[in-house]
């Protein structure tokens, strides 16, 4: 037949086939005009940054850095990426065992399933009905919505308030209480300096650059982390950075940098590095007290005036209780910090004016809490605090702290409680004699071993049975320890939920997946400036949301609305006013004090600059006069020893800072006869924890072999046959991963490095297949938290200990399998 | 463009274009199942058959439709088609044409973002036709149920020749590296037999029209 007959002959029999309309439609009247009204730059700003986006033929076409941001990270080239991303969540997707079987679904198969797409308002419902079976089964303490994380910034689509005001509306569940970042920080701080410190306004740099003489910087790395910020980051620290170096140069500020590793901080300043064995912070800290006292350097009238029970640590530093002396000499054993350089130490942080800026990540390991109550301890015994330039700050590194304030009130946020009058659908708060609020990081505990009773904080927590999570704008396949472990727990849940915007490892290992769009597909609000919060920034809509994916306010207004509760979510407000409503209420906070346009001029500009800020010292008023001024400790004083902690009668947080050997630990530590390798995850680089990692090619700007870097000491690479860019297993009894071979003499031998927050990608144990719902995978990508250790900190904060971690590593002689992190869910073959 | 191409052979050519977009497009319900198995539907698909280069995969079709028999059935479908064509790229078959045009190879991970260029070219051959992407279709405009609905469009509307010269330098170009990629990924029948029968219709579609010149 000729292929003119043939298609006469479909003629007849193909005219209606399909009834149904077609993808195509008109041009409608508007872009039929080619109207470009709409092109153009916008400002909006992220954790990465303010900046200015040019919107060009409907799409975002360039990033450029806001006006008043003079550092920039370059992370602002990842954005673009983050938007137009091949795994954006585009469609409400539920398993589709759990849409066939609901609550009785094959939990094995997380991690490597089938999804389907269904209709927003069908998984709403599914959504809903999870929830109803869940209250009416097992009552509030089979939910746990209270994981959450960084979610994406904007006072109005905040991820958090949106998804724990509505499941709140629903029904009470449990929550959580600390972070992962400071768990440890922030639970000891209030019993020794009363606040929690980590997130407290921190000593201008000004006056730092002006008075310091000497600064350490303790396990602190503010080169790499103060790229990101909570808000909108303008980046002003590294103005103070770019000083502090010139003045380093001029011999007149010492900088000390103690850390195992050569940081990204030290090589930009030019300063000191003071090596230090992994783990071993606390012992080289007592070293340096014993030859305080020794010497007498320390400042007896400060520690009188402003402290309570130096006295009872007195003996301990002596050895009197323990019998252990911790001399110079007993603390180089342990540090591998010479006895002298010990003895130098305590001379030069008692000469002169010494600023102590401490990192977060000697507090994510095992008794975490020691090192920094030890380092107030130290802080105290030096007797600056209160004065400019001296005394120790836990957060110089972190979202603009130490930039001065400027004092205004910043926009509020979308209510993440119900209010007042309002009542949950399920109203039960029986919790079945169980915790209703756990420590953040015991929650995979809590899954595996429901009833157990466990000491927090002074207090007793029972793990609640927990049947169902809800996340939204959190990734906790990052931010948690032992990935074996959690697949354990998730194959006991009955329900998971996670809404977010690209396919991170927790969509992966959910049930019903619910895609938010991103932060430039919305209208919101927010302070640019973080800490020293400089002003307000218009978050203007760059596009529609793409593909399915809606705003917060949105997903949440509907799921309100099958509720019957929509008018009491919203409160009966569109977005636009709500966002006129946050940013007026700012307005009249401010009104007298701060200039600030009406809401439609602001939108206008883009932003209200509030101005700069006057210079503050911290604990200034505390020592200026401690009785008028008291802290919020219990004795209203610095608690070297603290009565309280002490009658909590804790074996691993006793009653004044010591040293505990680990469970684990490199350079002639437990376990290291095995495992001899000590694993750093510290916060990356490139990325804000995971965020940004799915960023296609500006991930590509630092892989290894497509793989996350792993970074390695030159004769621990050679020893074991490693070149820089081969792939290389790193492994231990929990778990394995592969990583990019990075050989650097900035890594001392028996450490290595692998920034948290690259995505899970498990394959089948060998390799040799995609997947990876089963116990033992190895992560094709190198997520470092593949092979952390999942216990807490102490009986005191109970918070996660990361960085008590020991691995070994090998080139990795197998096939290399591909990358799984980035492509969705990935169905095993079976 | 002129409207007097809209003969009966090119009403024909245009509706099996029209019927390759809708089932790339979503999936198939209970609906779009009624009608891909009624009787007229029967007729048509035995016609098709009937061109040997078509008849193998046009037989796994009609198999295919036989077994969707349930609820169950047609969730399964769905699932390999959201596997294929609505998440990742990278072990799924995603029917955005940037994906198979880029210089890079896709093993290395380096794929071009979605809404790039081939997203605005469609959008511009689109807005020369008068026309858009539904707003019910949230997909870029390079997705191959879009291409395939505008070559529906222009066989209707446009010459043989610059109907060949858009197939040519926008689907044939790319077409057969996705095929390849459904077949490699696919784990049920009947997207690959849809994608091979898509390709095998394009190309005697173009041989058609080359020959008409």
């Amino acid at each position: 037949m000729n292929r003119r007959d043939f298609l006469k002959g479909l003629v007849g029999t193909s005219y209606v086939v399909l009834s149904g309309s077609s993808v195509l439609a008109p041009l409608n009247a508007l872009a039929a005009s080619g109207a470009k009204a709409s092109d153009g730059w916008l400002t909006t700003g992220s954790h990465f940054g303010a900046f200015k986006m040019k919107r060009k033929n409907g799409v975002i076409d360039q990033v450029i850095p806001f006006d008043r941001d003079k550092y920039p990270t370059d992370m602002i080239n990842g954005v673009k990426g983050l938007v137009y991303n091949p795994s954006r969540v585009r469609y409400p997707m539920v398993r589709l065992d759990f849409l066939l079987k609901g609550h009785k679904s094959d939990t094995s198969q997380r991690g490597d399933f089938r999804f389907v797409r269904v209709t927003w308002d069908k998984a709403l419902s599914l959504f809903k009905d999870s929830l109803d079976e869940v209250q009416t089964k097992y009552g509030p303490s089979g939910l746990h919505a209270g994981q959450t994380g960084w979610r994406a910034t904007g006072q109005l689509h905040s991820s958090t308030s949106h998804m724990q005001r509505a499941v709140g509306m629903h029904g009470n569940f449990v929550k959580k209480v600390g972070d992962y970042s400071t768990g440890a920080g922030q639970t000891i701080l209030p019993y020794i300096l009363g606040s929690t410190e980590v997130y407290a306004q921190g000593t201008s740099w000004p006056l730092i650059l002006e008075n310091s003489k000497t600064i350490i910087l303790w396990s602190n790395d503010p080169y790499k982390n103060l790229q990101v910020g909570w808000n909108a980051e303008t980046h002003e620290s590294y103005a103070y950075l770019a000083e502090l170096k010139e003045k380093v140069a001029k011999g007149e500020i010492r900088v000390i940098s103690i850390d195992p590793v050569v940081t990204k901080t030290q090589q930009y300043l030019g300063c000191e590095q003071l090596y230090v064995n992994p783990q071993t912070d606390v012992a080289l800290m007592l070293g340096i007290a014993h030859e305080m006292v020794a010497k007498n350097l320390h400042d007896t009238k400060f520690i009188e005036g402003y402290s309570l029970g130096f006295d009872r640590f007195l003996p301990y530093i002596q050895g009197e209780t323990d019998g252990v002396e911790k001399t110079p000499e007993w603390a180089a054993e342990i540090t591998g910090v010479s006895a002298e350089i010990i003895r130098d130490l305590a001379k030069v942080m008692t000469k002169s004016r010494t600023q102590m800026l401490m990192g977060w990540c000697i507090q994510r390991q095992q008794h975490g809490e020691q090192p920094y109550w030890m380092a107030a301890v130290l802080a105290t015994m030096i007797g600056q605090i209160g004065l400019p330039g001296g005394g120790i700050s836990y957060g110089h590194h972190y979202s603009s702290i130490g930039v001065p304030s400027s004092g205004a009130a910043a926009p509020g946020a979308f209510p993440r409680n119900l209010d007042e009058d309002q009542k949950p659908l399920f109203n039960s708060n029986d919790f079945k004699g169980t915790s209703s609020t756990i420590p953040v990081a015991r929650w995979i505990d809590a899954i595996l071993e429901p009833g157990k009773t466990i000491d927090s904080n002074g207090s007793k927590v029972t793990f609640p049975d927990i049947k169902m999570m809800v996340f939204s704008g959190n990734n906790p396949w990052n931010h948690h320890q032992d990935r074996n472990r959690m697949k354990q727990a998730f194959q006991k849940l009955e329900c998971v939920v996670t809404i977010d915007m690209n396919w991170t490892a927790t969509c992966r290992f959910s049930d019903i997946v619910l895609p938010a769009c991103t932060t430039f597909e919305r209208n919101d609000i927010d302070v640019y400036g973080s800490y020293a919060n400089r002003g307000v920034l218009a978050m203007q809509k760059m596009v529609e949301p793409l593909y399915e994916s809606l705003s917060d306010f949105e997903i949440f207004t509907r799921f309100a609305r099958i509720m019957g509760k929509e008018k009491e979510y919203t409160r009966g407000m569109t977005e636009r006013e709500w966002l006129n409503k946050l940013y007026t209420d700012c307005k009249n906070a401010n009104a007298g004090k701060f200039e600030m346009p009406e809401f439609d001029e602001f939108w206008k500009q883009g932003y209200v600059h509030f101005g700069e800020g006057k210079p503050w010292t911290r604990h200034a008023a505390f020592r200026e006069d401690p009785e008028i001024n008291p802290l919020g400790t219990p004795s209203g004083l610095i608690e070297i020893f603290s009565r309280k902690i002490a009658q909590y009668q804790y074996d691993d947080c006793p009653g004044h800072p010591t040293w505990m050997e680990k469970s684990e630990r490199s350079h002639g530590g437990p376990g290291s006869d095995k495992f001899p390798v000590w694993m750093q995850s510290c916060h990356p680089d490139k990325r804000l924890h995971s965020q940004m990692c799915e960023s296609e090619q500006y991930r590509e700007t630092y892989t290894v072999n497509g793989r996350e870097p792993v970074y390695l000491n030159p004769n621990d690479a050679k020893k074991r046959g490693i070149k820089a860019g081969d792939v290389v297993r790193v492994f231990n009894d929990r778990g394995q991963l592969l990583a990019g071979a990075v050989v650097s003499n900035n890594f001392p031998k028996g450490v290595i490095r692998i920034h948290e927050g690259a995505w899970y990608g498990p394959v089948g144990e060998d390799g040799s297949k995609e997947g990876g719902a089963e116990i033992g995978a190895l992560c094709s990508y190198g997520d470092p938290n593949t092979l952390t250790q999942d216990i807490g900190t102490s009986k005191l904060a109970q918070a996660c200990s990361a960085y008590t971690c020991l691995v070994e590593f090998e080139k990795y002689q197998g096939k290399v399998p591909r990358v799984s992190s980035f492509s969705g869910p990935v169905e095993i073959a079976l | 463009m002129s409207t007097e191409t809209a003969n009966p052979v090119n009403q024909a050519r245009s509706t099996i274009y029209q019927l390759l977009s809708s089932l790339f497009a979503k999936e198939i319900d209970h609906k779009t199942l009624h009608e891909l198995t009624s009787t007229q539907a029967q007729a048509f698909w035995s016609q098709l058959a009937a061109e040997a280069s078509f008849k193998a995969d046009v037989d796994v079709l009609v198999a295919e439709f036989a077994k969707l028999n349930s609820d169950k059935a047609l969730l399964e479908l769905a699932a390999d088609y959201c596997g294929l064509f609505l998440v990742g790229t990278k072990n799924s078959a995603s029917p955005y044409a940037s994906l198979y045009l880029t210089d890079t190879p896709v093993a290395k991970g380096d794929e071009p973002l979605l809404f790039g260029e081939q997203h605005q070219q469609m959008t511009q051959f689109l807005k020369q036709s008068q026309l858009q992407v539904q707003s019910e279709f949230p997909e870029p405009a390079d997705h191959l149920a879009v291409i395939l609905a505008y070559v529906a469009h222009i066989n209707m509307h446009c010459s043989n020749q610059q109907q060949l010269e858009f197939i040519r330098d926008n689907l044939a170009n790319w077409l057969a590296t996705f095929v390849a990629k459904v077949a490699k990924v696919d784990t049920g029948n009947f997207y690959i037999a849809l994608a091979q029968l898509t390709l095998a219709w394009v190309n005697s579609d173009l041989e058609w029209l080359e020959s008409e010149d």
